[in-house]
């Protein structure tokens, strides 16, 4: 009991596995809904209005291409990339990578915040496949949040080099 | 003494060798637990891909089959006589049929008489200006000027999609237009052009339409594809086969 020196210096709690495994589940998610709007934008029937769903005035808009790629498919990489780094994790254990997958999914919150500002002010139409998108991004950033501060991490870094330790 | 001594330093050898030999073990289950681990996230990832693209891409395209002919109450562009006619149920206030104006309308301009263009009104009920624009480029059409309002409705749409005021902005295009005013505002108030509207719409529906644009080639649904280049080999095909 008295050697106990751990809890003098900054207690590193492991994360429990729901976490981990959330992490998984909404990036595969994100991906599988992400690979369903690129396949919509390459292959799918031309756009439309219909009677049923509205129009596809958000996939069909000047803004669902950005730098020459749909943003579906930046969303397939985003998703890809992110549930590479938690399987990376799950293989490594390693704690830097799971900081970095946590600080990570500021990109797809910042990216969901500004498409949805576009779909609501600027295309004045909402796409549901883009709201799962966004959900998906949103939880993983809560998820990113739990993690850091479950390590008692903070999101900031001192140093930039910092931000992208992985190992 | 000696046999036993032997003994023990061989129980000694065989335990460090069992324990090594279990390292080893443990090493190569571990390694293989991280292939396996890494096969099956990149197995599923690809799998999952695969079934939404599969899924993304196969929509499930109905079928629909031009019930009314093209008539003379129809606006047409072209020979009416044409072999190849096309027939867009389309809506003024959906983006998509703003999209593909300018290519029909360069489709008419380049194969002249050789088509007919027909244009039936599909006002979808999600678009609250739809209907007043339709009636809109009908009044317009009793002063012979249906398509110059078409086109002028459409190229901007963004002007009057979700105005209050809408009427008066159309009203500003038939000015434009040289329209004579109180005739135009007679004709968007009249009963006739909104049950004109209105057949275009109910035709719509017993042809099966769901979206605009549809169009309609020669009586059947085509899919209408987003590039102008598509579109003319499309038409290009359609007039080898009827010649």
């Amino acid at each position: 009991m008295t050697s106990s020196k751990t809890s003098s210096t900054r207690p590193s709690k492991t994360i429990p596995n729901w976490i981990i495994f959330a992490l998984i589940a909404v990036s595969v998610v994100g991906l599988a809904d992400s690979s369903y709007l690129t396949a919509k934008h390459y292959l799918g029937s031309p756009i439309n209005c219909s009677i049923f769903n509205g129009c596809e005035a958000v996939t069909a808009s000047p803004y669902s291409v950005v730098l020459g790629v749909p943003v579906a498919l930046w969303g397939v990489s985003y998703y890809f990339f992110f549930l590479l780094l938690a399987i990376l994790y799950v293989d490594s254990k390693n704690e830097k990578t799971l900081e970095f997958t946590a600080r990570f999914s500021i990109v797809g919150i910042v990216a969901s915040a500004w498409f949805l500002f576009l779909q609501i002010f600027i295309i004045k139409a909402l796409c549901l496949y883009c709201l799962i998108s966004a959900v998906s991004s949103t939880t993983l950033f809560i998820l990113g949040l739990t993690v850091l501060k479950r390590k008692n991490v903070s999101f900031l870094q001192n140093n930039l080099r910092d931000y992208f330790r992985i190992f | 003494m000696e046999e036993r001594q032997i003994t023990k330093r061989e129980r000694r050898e065989l335990k460090r060798q069992e324990k090594l030999e279990q390292q080893e073990n443990g090493a190569k289950s571990r390694l293989i637990k991280r292939f396996l681990l890494w096969a099956l996230v990149l197995a599923g990832t690809a799998g999952l891909i695969f079934g939404m693209v599969k899924l993304g891409g196969s929509e499930p395209e109905q079928s629909a089959i031009l019930i009314n002919a093209v008539s003379p109450s129809d606006w047409t562009k072209g020979n009416k006589e044409a072999k190849v006619v096309l027939v867009e149920y389309s809506d003024f206030q959906c983006p998509a049929c703003a999209y593909y104006q300018p290519l029909f309308k360069k489709l008419s301009e380049e194969f002249g008489d050789k088509i007919t263009f027909a244009y039936r009104h599909f006002p979808l009920r999600q678009h609250q200006n739809a209907r007043l624009a339709a009636y809109a480029a009908e009044a317009a059409g009793r002063q012979n000027k249906f398509w110059e309002m078409h086109d002028l409705i459409f190229e901007n749409q963004n002007r009057w999609e979700n105005r209050g005021d809408a009427e008066n902005i159309f009203t500003g295009y038939a000015r434009t237009l040289g329209l004579d005013i109180d005739e135009f505002k007679n004709g968007l108030s009249s009963k006739e052009i909104k049950d004109k509207v209105e057949n275009d719409y109910q035709s719509g529906i017993r042809s099966n339409v769901n979206a605009t644009p549809t169009v309609f080639l020669n009586g059947e649904k085509i899919k209408v594809p987003p590039n102008y280049d598509e579109l003319q080999n499309i038409i290009n095909e359609a007039l080898k086969n009827n010649s």
